[in-house]
């Protein structure tokens, strides 16, 4: 075995801990080590300053169970997360200060629980198994239960999420291997027998999504890609059991674990470099362990460090981190696009300043790395390549002042900058080739700029140059080159004078796209969760409330993915399926998440629009793709097609029909029609002609049966004994119902509406409405001495509730009431007011009431206990023609009506049919005020007194009467102007007139 | 003569799942996957951009006008768990207020009758229903009815508030009936009604053999009647009708569509029933005087044209 080179930072001795599990954050700022007895919590940010014991903080805790497995969320936006797993129960845990506050705790297995596992692509699913044989999926937002289970037979000892690809797990059984789809229920994908004796680790290919290593109590460590369950395609005797082997995170390596029988021998940690022949190749052994090595993650590193750490926790009690700097991740066939230099020399090891001094326990064997790393330069692929560029620009630091990055594609691998500096502003940009950075320099062009040719010259001399300097030792150049600009364009600040400055603006925020180092959602489509979220609407239709119908839909020339056979699906989860083959293709595209495993992938790709393909696409791009010579223009065309044009085609217009004609009330005729109640048949005569204009026979034909049962010549005698009133005929009151009914039928509501209003007999209005109107409505305890017993009250304040709580700022309860103002037609919109209405508004009396019911006062005072008045009232309901029993149901049709015409905007018209509305206006819940002249004592329902014709209001402060906005207690009744009375009780809280009454105190509600 | 008098180009990067004109017809409100709310001045038949609202942090999936008396607002409800309710102030557009308290995606929003006040009803993949209402003073309300459909909820609709719910009762003004219907994975329609503050099932109406995903309650024009039409993955639209005195829900199938039936919505007045699916298509259909339904026009989106099959409607 080649023993090389491993430096090594001791962290932590932490003898008595005990611990035997630990855990890496995905920011690689913090570890959690579990003991029995105690968590302790290592930060490892500053753990070169060494070993005082300030940066390891412990907690004790209660449990006589050892801790068996402890795991930080991979998601960054969640990294304090973690959940720790003790006999039979999860727990998850908040890290914060430096100590685990619990979130929620996960119970439903029966025995001890083996192993968990987040999940890479969903912040909220933890994965876990256990040897009561079910593996379960956690939300942790719904912590009761788990939301899926999957039994085996036998106990399950690892359980862990594919990294690549969502909805895809394994599990282990002792040697077999089970791989399992979430979305599939309880029965596996796959089914391995891997090994001959108890599989101990797991570990999914960061890159691939097929393929996974095992490693077993029988020594070996297996390659295997789950499509070829028969086979592994790689495996390698170590000779002693081996309890993990994972993934390295840059090239293909593995780190594995072995497990020293009988406690001789090494207690190592192995890298290897999986060639490409899928055999396994020691590279490096990491030595210092005095025990076996318990837990190893790798630490993720601060953007821009090329090194790489493995943290390591032992059964010596030592936590220790090694560095792989980018030599040693060569051998492992990385490319180390952002990496050291290459020294094919293999004598300068020590040559880069920030390797030096991390070399400090440099151990040197045979260095025979030479022909490995010839392999592995020659080994650099393309798709390795864009990687590089993606890497590059995704780590770039874009806070680099008067420079905006306003576009990075790694995929045409340009790069377009704007810098603004010196009074000057340069457009520019910058293009990789291929074989950018091994020793080929971006080309740089400038786009547009306020620069002269000579400083436009040397600006592009000076980025060249840099360039050149870095990528002859095959390093990116990028960032330096922009600094190089940013320093260029300072150094003119001196030169030029301020004021031309003003005329540059700063260019929009960059768009950097699709970066894994982007924010991205919380939210990804098609996760497993989503079964019960319905599968999106992409087409509808929407009446909207004014004749007018709204359509959207998915545009003619896309067809659905799964062809138009089957029924489109349930549940946004189903979606995953149909998407998985375009899926499938961006994963390998430059753009997956190999780098990091922040925040889900899929999410950004995924969406509602990959249901839908162009009609005939898929011949042509395969046509094309017969014809494409590399793999990357395919992949490229791919990618672009389903990004751009394919979402672009996706979104139809929405149309808007005008529907009116269907709907059957009419715009026109609202406008036309008229209402005149004193010449009822003229009127008819008159809407008659307006349905002429417009070609509506049936309503022609309406108007004129209307115009004759309306005629003079059949008005009812006032005279009961005369003769039976028409409306009893046939041809009054039943006709005029079969017409209704027929319109009724054609929810024709505006021809409903306007005969309702037209036959609509001048009512009185009835004891029973008018007993109702005086029961006083306020609910709350509020004294109302200023109402007289049978106050018709005319002035209301609806509001009062919404007025108070806007004065509770002055802890001042006033009613508040607004004095003149005419009543326009608008306010008869206010006739359907909310009772417990949000928008604070006053309201005024009922306009459309006024004109009849003064008459009838007369009449109802004198009661009704002659046989004769019942006689007559009796003939006066037989003259309608209109039923009177159900006057409801027409006065819903008003209603009804005036609704429509407020959709309109015709609210002339509307207040005109809701004059007719014989329905007792509903009650305000609010208190309704009235007031007692000051000068001569009478009641009366207005701002102004009807006898003495003075301000009602007297203002308490300054004796004038109040014509504005006036405030006044309720017990008291005392108050005045608005602005006197918040003034007044800005400083006071009794009343301002010495009556002795605690205003402020009285008016609270509820005390 | 149905004609199309405008074609808006939404500029939406990704599906739309909603469209929606306000009170008067003059703007309309587009959602889409894409994460955004546009809204444009319609007014003139030409498209005028107002705004595009960026709020939501997954798809938008439903939209809903609130009454003018309120001002401009807007409510939307998405895959993000959100509710936002937007309102225009002096012509820009804000967050109102923001609900978050749904455990999966808000599949649907719908305003009450504005006589019940500011009342937002959302529905969600939770299973539950939230009723959000404010008082106008910046304080909003929620009353949560846990459980409405198990698996989750996709639509909800309100009953208009001139809807009769007991013509007997004549003469005494009644508080205006504050009910909803909503549909789920359960199969279920069911009608929520408001009592002492607290919200109970008053029907469940059984009838799809899928999932129900949408459900609009008719407007009434003052007939006494209620009228739901609910449509279903099953690709059936069942009308329900009630007497508006009685308890009892008559059922019939209107239709059995070919694919998915995604949407429902009646005309203004109650008389038409506009039906939308999966297979992209609308269909109009026309209650006769006999009571029976017919299809009156398709309107295939694909080509933009509604096929009127009547000349003039009655």
């Amino acid at each position: 075995m080649a023993l090389q080179w491993s430096s090594e930072t001791f962290v932590a001795e932490l003898k008595d801990l005990q611990a035997n599990a630990m855990a890496v954050d995905c920011l690689g700022t913090q570890a959690v080590l579990a003991g029995k007895k105690t968590l302790a919590y290592v930060n490892l940010e500053n753990s070169e300053e060494g070993d005082d014991g300030s940066n390891v903080t412990r907690v004790a805790r209660q449990s006589k169970w050892d801790v068996n497995c402890i795991q930080f969320n991979p998601h960054a936006s969640h990294a304090p997360l973690y959940v720790t797993a003790c006999n039979t129960r999860l727990d998850v845990c908040q890290l914060s200060d430096r100590n685990g506050n619990p979130v929620c705790t996960l119970k439903a297995h029966s025995r001890i629980i083996c192993d968990v596992d987040w999940s890479p692509f969903d912040v909220n699913v933890v994965a876990s198994c256990s040897v009561d044989s079910f593996t379960y999926l956690w939300d942790i937002r719904e912590p009761k239960k788990p939301v899926h289970s999957f039994q085996t037979v036998a106990g399950a000892y690892q359980v862990k999420w594919n990294k690549v690809t969502n909805n895809l797990f394994a599990t282990t059984h002792e040697g077999d291997i089970r791989i399992w789809d979430p979305r599939k229920g309880n029965s596996p994908q796959q089914y391995i027998a891997a090994h001959l004796s108890k599989i101990h680790g797991l570990d999914w290919s960061p890159d691939n999504q097929n393929q996974f290593v095992t490693a077993s109590q029988d020594g070996y460590v297996k390659l295997w890609d789950y499509t070829n369950p028969k086979k592994c395609f790689g495996s390698t005797d170590s000779g002693a059991p081996v309890r993990r082997a994972r993934y390295t995170p840059f090239g293909a390596g593995l780190v594995t674990v072995v497990v020293p029988q009988l406690k001789r021998g090494e207690n190592s940690l192995y890298l290897w470099k999986i060639t490409k022949q899928s055999d396994m190749s020691p590279v490096h052994t990491f030595v210092g362990h005095k025990d076996v090595v318990l837990e190893f993650q790798w630490r993720k590193q601060p953007e821009g460090s090329r090194d790489q750490q493995l943290v390591t926790w032992s059964r010596d009690q030592s936590l220790r981190i090694w560095r792989i700097d980018p030599n040693l991740q060569r051998l492992c066939g990385h490319d180390g696009g952002d990496s050291g230099e290459v020294d094919l020399t293999g004598t300068s090891y020590n040559s880069s300043e920030s390797t030096l001094k991390d070399l400090r326990d440099l151990s040197l064997s045979e260095p025979t790395m030479e022909d490995e790393m010839e392999i592995s330069v020659a080994t650099v692929t393309m798709a390795q390549q864009a990687r590089s560029l993606q890497q590059e620009f995704s780590q770039l630091n874009t806070d680099i002042p008067n420079i905006t990055l306003d576009q990075m594609d790694p995929v045409s691998r340009t790069c377009r900058v704007t810098g603004v500096g010196g009074g000057q502003k340069v457009i520019m940009e910058c293009l990789f080739p291929e074989a950018y950075p091994n020793n080929v320099s971006p080309s740089f062009q400038i786009l547009t700029t306020t620069l002269d040719a000579a400083m436009q010259s040397r600006l592009l001399k000076v980025l060249s140059d840099t360039s050149v300097k870095f990528v002859r030792r095959n390093n990116n150049c990028l960032e330096m080159c922009l600094r190089q600009l940013m320093s260029i364009l300072d150094s003119m600040d001196d030169r030029r004078s301020p004021e031309s400055e003003a005329s540059f603006t700063r260019a929009p925020p960059p768009i950097v796209q699709a970066t894994a180092f982007n924010i991205l959602p919380m939210y990804s489509l098609g996760n497993f969760q989503d079964s019960s979220v319905p599968f999106p609407r992409t087409s509808g239709a929407r009446f909207s409330s004014n004749g007018f119908l709204v359509a959207f839909g998915v545009p003619a020339e896309m067809k659905k993915v799964s062809g138009g056979a089957e029924i489109t699906p349930k549940a946004l989860s189903e979606l995953a399926a149909f998407t998985q083959t375009s899926w499938n293709n961006t994963r390998t595209n430059p753009f997956s998440l190999v780098f990091s495993r922040s925040p889900p992938t899929p999410s950004s790709d995924m969406s509602i629009s990959d249901f839908f393909e162009k009609k005939g696409r898929q011949r042509s791009s395969r046509h094309s793709h017969s014809h494409s010579l590399s793999r990357r223009p395919k992949r490229q065309e791919r990618y672009g097609e389903k990004l751009s044009s394919k979402k672009q085609l996706s979104v139809g217009k929405v149309k808007i029909y005008d529907v009116e004609v269907l709907v059957g009330v009419n715009k026109y005729l609202a406008q036309h029609y008229k209402m005149d109640l004193d010449d009822v048949e003229g009127t008819c005569r008159h809407n008659q002609s307006a349905a002429a204009a417009i070609g509506r026979k049936d309503l022609v034909q309406t108007w004129s049966i209307a115009a004759t049962m309306a005629s003079r010549k059949v008005l009812p005698s006032p005279v009961p004994q005369m003769e039976m009133p028409w409306a009893m005929t046939p041809c009054g009151r039943p006709l005029l119902k079969y017409i209704l009914d027929q319109h009724g039928a054609q929810f024709d509501v505006q021809t409903l509406a306007m005969l309702c209003c037209l036959f609509w007999t001048p009512d009185p209005p009835r004891p029973r409405a008018r007993s109702q109107a005086q029961v006083p409505r306020s609910g709350s305890k509020v004294s109302l001495e200023f109402t007289p017993p049978n106050y018709n009250p005319y002035h209301t304040v609806s509001s009062v509730t919404g007025l108070l709580k806007g004065l509770r700022t002055r802890h001042m309860r006033m009613s508040t009431f607004e004095g003149g103002g005419s009543q326009s037609a608008y306010e008869a919109e206010m006739y359907d007011e909310g009772h417990d209405s949000a928008v604070a508004k006053s309201k005024r009396s009922m306009s459309w009431s006024d004109t009849f019911d003064t008459a009838d006062d007369g009449r109802s005072s004198n009661g009704l206990e002659s046989q004769e008045e019942l006689e007559k009232l009796q003939h006066e309901d037989n003259c309608k023609m209109l039923d009177p029993a159900v006057w409801e149901q027409y006065d819903r049709y008003k209603l009804a009506y005036a609704k429509i015409l407020y959709n309109w905007r015709l609210f002339n018209q509307r207040a005109l049919v809701l004059k007719f509305i014989s329905t007792p206006v509903p009650q305000h819940k609010g208190v309704e005020f009235a007031v007692c002249c000051h000068k001569c004592g009478k009641e009366m329902r207005g701002p102004q007194c009807s006898w003495c014709k003075y301000p009602a209001l007297q203002c308490s402060i300054c004796h004038i009467g109040v014509r504005g906005l006036a405030n006044f207690c309720l017990v008291c009744g005392h108050g005045g102007h608005t602005v006197h009375i918040l003034e007044w009780f800005k400083s006071h809280s009794v009343c301002p007139t010495g009556c002795g009454c605690n205003c402020l105190k009285e008016n609270l509600f509820g005390g | 003569m149905v004609s199309v008098i405008s074609s808006v180009d939404t500029g939406h990067e990704d599906m739309i799942h909603d469209a929606q004109l306000d009170y008067y017809g003059t703007k309309l409100a587009t959602c889409s996957s894409d994460r955004s709310i546009k809204l444009f001045d319609v007014s003139s038949g030409q498209q005028v951009p107002i705004a595009d609202l960026r709020g939501h942090e997954g798809p938008v999936w439903q939209l809903c006008w609130a009454h003018p008396m309120y001002g401009s607002v807007l409510a939307s409800c998405g895959y993000d768990r959100k509710v936002i309710i937007w309102k225009e102030t002096n012509g820009s557009w804000d967050k109102l207020y923001e609900y978050s308290n749904h455990d999966s995606s808000v599949n649907s929003v719908c305003f009450a009758p504005h006589e019940l006040g500011l009342v937002l009803a959302c529905g969600s993949s939770d299973g539950s229903i939230s009723v959000i209402s404010t008082t106008g003073d910046g304080n909003w309300d929620a009353k949560k009815i846990n459980n409405a459909h198990t698996i989750g909820c996709n639509a909800v609709s309100w009953a208009p508030s001139t809807s009769p719910n007991a013509l007997f009762d004549q003469g005494a003004r009644q508080q205006p009936a504050k009910r909803f219907v909503s549909g789920g994975c359960d199969n279920l329609v069911k009608i929520w009604r408001e009592e002492d503050g607290q919200w109970v099932e008053d029907q469940k109406l059984e009838g799809h053999s899928d999932w129900v995903r949408d459900v609009a309650w008719a407007p009434s024009i003052g007939l006494p009647r209620n009228v739901i039409a609910t449509c279903s993955q099953d690709c059936r639209v069942i009308i329900w009708t009630n007497d508006g005195t009685s308890n009892h829900w008559t059922s019939r199938v209107l239709n059995k569509f070919s694919d998915v039936v995604w949407h429902v919505s009646w005309s203004v007045t109650g008389n038409i029933l506009a039906v939308s699916g999966g297979d992209n298509k609308v269909t109009l259909w026309k209650e006769s005087v006999e009571g029976q339904w017919t299809c009156i026009s398709d309107v295939n989106k694909g080509q933009g044209q509604i096929t009127d099959q009547r000349s003039s409607s009655g």
